[in-house]
């Protein structure tokens, strides 16, 4: 058991989601025929549920400086419907109509970070506020109807990455090119760990686990490029996945790396605490809504344009799927705990369940009803583990 | 420390479990692949196996060996809130059956990424036809070009599939013919039960996101605008814009409040005669509230024949509804799914519609007025709405 922990590092925690999420892919494979473990399935799991993966990202941080943010649904949607009809009735160029959306957003999150980091109304008020703004507001602006997006929209909701170069590959070169710099950067960074782990104990780790972690991981990074590359010409690893590739590394690197991040748990952890020691609690509260809203913008076009219309019930209940996706991953409610992989993880598992019931033919209302569930069994998980650490 | 140890062991176990299953997975992968995308050369090897071939053989009209035995057909529905649509699943599930295919049949709660994930589903599950009756006609694009792209038809149902090339034809009931009978309805009731005109009417409309609403709307106002011009109709609130009638999401509680509003704002010493509904949950919807302000019953349209309503026109309450029968919707679909799996392609039809990128056909099915009079020759066929009209 001892050597199993050393490749997997201290914390066996952090492992049991991923446990879950491995097992349930191979469970549902099995009972599926092998439906599940197919190229064209993984690029519709990503390209599916990457709106929401995204609106977790965010959620995350929300949930850690102890706040939640039930607009985000209504904000996606009214980003996106107002894209559109900046597009299609204003004649705006694609690019300048996703400007338009990102402003919006980043107007939304002001306004909501307003009035919870300056006026202090709880976020759960403020943003019940802006639920109901932006649902009206989207409604209003489209007269409840649909509005299409111009074609190259498309490309961020339902693309794939370009072929070029050899076909004696067998996959998308795009694809494969990825991978091979996912495993690198992986290796090296893992190489760096390795160098400088001996800096603050002494005691320096040994070279066996390292190397077989490295081997595992670059296996299974492997396999995911040769199953998301190899699917029908014209497919490959999907765009809106690209995009949530790009802002995992990013949110991992600021709740990680930077002294932003740091704050955003200094808060939520003790926030009389956090503004003795000089963190701005304010300055940290705006940003964190600001940026919430500003993601809810970027899920909103992944959506419309995997849609290729705005309609004006979009975003309904996506808070929830976003704020169920940090809970699974491990959030505490009170605030302070949480990482971005662990989220991710969660919000693939309710994707997972969601897409595995959906190949066996289970209807919308069953499945409702086993993610609640598993949502209440993760998080009493968690609970009861905490409960034994202690 | 056990718990530790039990987690760590299970751990190990699955990690070697992925590990070996996942390889193997990778090489049932290829497999499955070739069957669901069907090269054309294993076309060829089994015709009967009317698979993306099918979509060649239309251009082509080669007219292969037909055989309408086997096939997996996908049914995608917006929800089972309605009666129609809960009757459609239930008809879908015994014609398909009956047929001879396998069924994959899903609703979608109302949500549109729901909808989204469930087609693809259904491609993945190797579906070579799928009936759409979608959450918002013009929220499926990609998927459904997907759909197209992996050589599956797809059947619009009941509504039209909007901005998106992947759609082969819609089966629906004239939706501006239905506008047409209910205003027509509603004339003819005025007429037999509220004396001479003038008469005061409101009007109601659909989900503007459902593509068929603005199309009653329309053919309703074809007929009831000339004598709104002319005074013998007189709509008091003045609300006679689609985008001022339409219920948002088909909510009847969305219609009942508007209907409040208008009595309790412009009915206070008149009263009112008629009422166009787009639809029986609406139409039940105004009536309570009529009812609620003290109001004389109105005349007033519907659509559906929703059980609920079918006794309400026979007991007199509600003056008429429409019937788009679910079955002759059902058994249209099926028969175009039966030609195109036995490699016959589309059938003829002269309608086509334009649906913002392409020209759709469309397979047009006239619907039934219903009132007291006629309700026991409309259900004759009918056994469970006939069991309602008790006497």
């Amino acid at each position: 058991m001892k050597y199993v922990k050393k490749v997997l590092g201290e914390d066996l925690r952090q492992y049991t989601m991923v446990v879950a999420l491995v097992a349930l892919i191979i469970i549902f494979n099995i009972i599926s025929g092998g439906k599940m473990i197919t190229s064209s399935n993984f690029q519709n799991l990503l390209s599916g549920n990457a709106y929401v993966l995204v609106l977790a990202l965010g959620m995350l941080m929300v949930i850690v400086i102890g706040q939640i943010d039930l607009s985000v649904g209504s904000v996606a949607g009214f980003t996106s419907m107002v894209m559109a009809i900046a597009a299609r009735q204003f004649n705006l160029p694609w690019y300048l109509a996703i400007l338009i959306a990102l402003a919006i957003g980043t107007i939304a999150g002001a306004w909501q970070g307003f009035f919870l980091s300056v006026l202090g109304i709880p976020g759960f008020i403020t943003t019940l506020g802006g639920m109901m703004i932006f649902r009206g507001g989207v409604i209003w602006i489209s007269n409840s109807i649909s509005v299409p997006v111009p074609s190259e929209l498309k490309w961020f909701g339902a693309g794939y990455l370009p072929e070029w170069g050899p076909a004696f590959t067998g996959m998308n070169n795009s694809t494969l090119l990825l991978g091979i710099i996912a495993i690198a950067a992986y290796v090296i960074a893992q190489m760096r760990k390795f160098a400088h782990s001996g800096d603050v104990t002494g005691k320096k780790e040994e070279f066996w686990p390292f190397a077989v972690r490295i081997v595992i991981v670059a296996a299974v990074i492997g396999y995911a490029t040769w199953l998301f590359g190899s699917g029908r010409p014209g497919t490959s690893f999907p765009i809106p996945g690209l995009f949530l590739m790009i802002l995992i590394i990013l949110y991992y690197l600021i709740t990680e790396r930077t002294s932003f991040g740091r704050h955003v748990y200094a808060v939520g952890g003790n926030k009389m605490a956090a503004e003795l020691s000089g963190v701005n609690v304010r300055r940290t509260y705006f940003l964190t809504m600001l940026n919430m809203s500003v993601l809810a913008a970027v899920a909103g076009i992944l959506f419309v344009g995997r849609s290729t219309a705005a309609g004006p019930a979009d975003g309904t209940s996506w808070e929830m799927d976003a704020i169920a996706s940090v809970f699974i991953g491990g959030a505490a409610v009170s605030g302070g705990v949480g990482t971005v992989i662990a989220t991710m993880v969660g919000g693939l598992v309710m994707a997972v369940l969601n897409n595995g019931l959906m190949l066996m033919g289970v209807g919308a209302d069953k499945t409702q009803v086993i993610k609640g569930f598993v949502l209440l069994a993760a998080v009493a998980f968690d609970v009861y583990n905490k409960k034994n650490k202690g | 420390m056990k718990a530790k140890k039990a987690v760590s062991l299970l751990l190990a176990t699955v990690l070697a479990a992925t590990m070996l299953t996942g390889c193997g997975g990778g090489r049932g992968t290829e497999e499955t692949d070739q069957t669901d995308e069907t090269p054309d050369d294993a076309g060829e090897e089994k015709p009967d196996d009317a698979d993306a071939e099918g979509e060649e053989s239309e251009d082509e009209e080669t007219g292969e060996t037909p055989s309408a035995e086997g096939g997996i057909v996908g049914v995608a529905l917006p929800w089972l809130g309605t009666q129609n649509w809960a009757e459609a699943e239930v008809m879908f599930k015994e014609q398909l059956e009956a047929a001879g295919y396998e069924a994959i049949i899903q609703a979608a709660d109302q949500k549109v990424p729901q909808q989204q994930q469930q087609i693809e589903s259904m491609i993945e599950n190797g579906a070579q036809v799928i009936v759409v009756g979608p959450v918002d006609g013009s929220q499926l694009g990609s998927v459904l070009e997907k759909a197209k792209d992996a050589g599956v038809y797809v059947i619009g149902y009941d509504r039209l599939l909007e901005n998106t090339t992947g759609v082969d034809g819609i089966v629906q009931f004239g939706s501006v013919k239905t506008g047409e009978l209910q205003a027509e309805a509603l004339l003819q009731g005025l007429k037999e039960q509220k004396g001479e005109a003038p008469y005061n009417i409101e009007l109601f409309g659909g989900g503007p996101a459902d593509p068929n609403a603005p199309n009653f709307f329309t053919g309703a106002m074809s007929v009831l605008q000339p004598l709104i011009d002319d005074g013998t109709l007189v709509v008091v609130s003045g609300q006679t814009d689609f985008t001022q009638c339409a219920t948002a999401d088909w909510d009847n509680s969305k219609a009942q409040s508007r209907m409040d509003a208008i009595l309790a704002g412009n009915y206070s010493d008149i009263e009112i005669d008629g009422v166009l509904s787009p639809n029986d949950g609406i139409a039940r919807a105004i009536i309570t509230s009529c009812e609620n302000a003290g109001q004389p019953i109105p005349v007033v349209s519907g659509l559906d024949a929703e059980n609920e309503s079918v006794e309400w026109v026979w007991s007199g309450r509600q003056y008429s509804t429409v019937a788009k029968p679910t079955n002759a919707l059902v058994e249209e679909t099926v028969s175009i799914i039966n030609s195109l799996l036995s490699g016959s392609g589309m059938p003829e039809t002269d309608v086509t519609a334009n649906n913002g990128m392409i020209d759709v056909p469309v397979y047009e099915l006239p619907p039934v007025v219903v009132t007291k009079d006629n309700a026991k020759e409309v259900f004759a066929d009918d056994p469970d709405r006939l069991a309602l009209l008790k006497d």
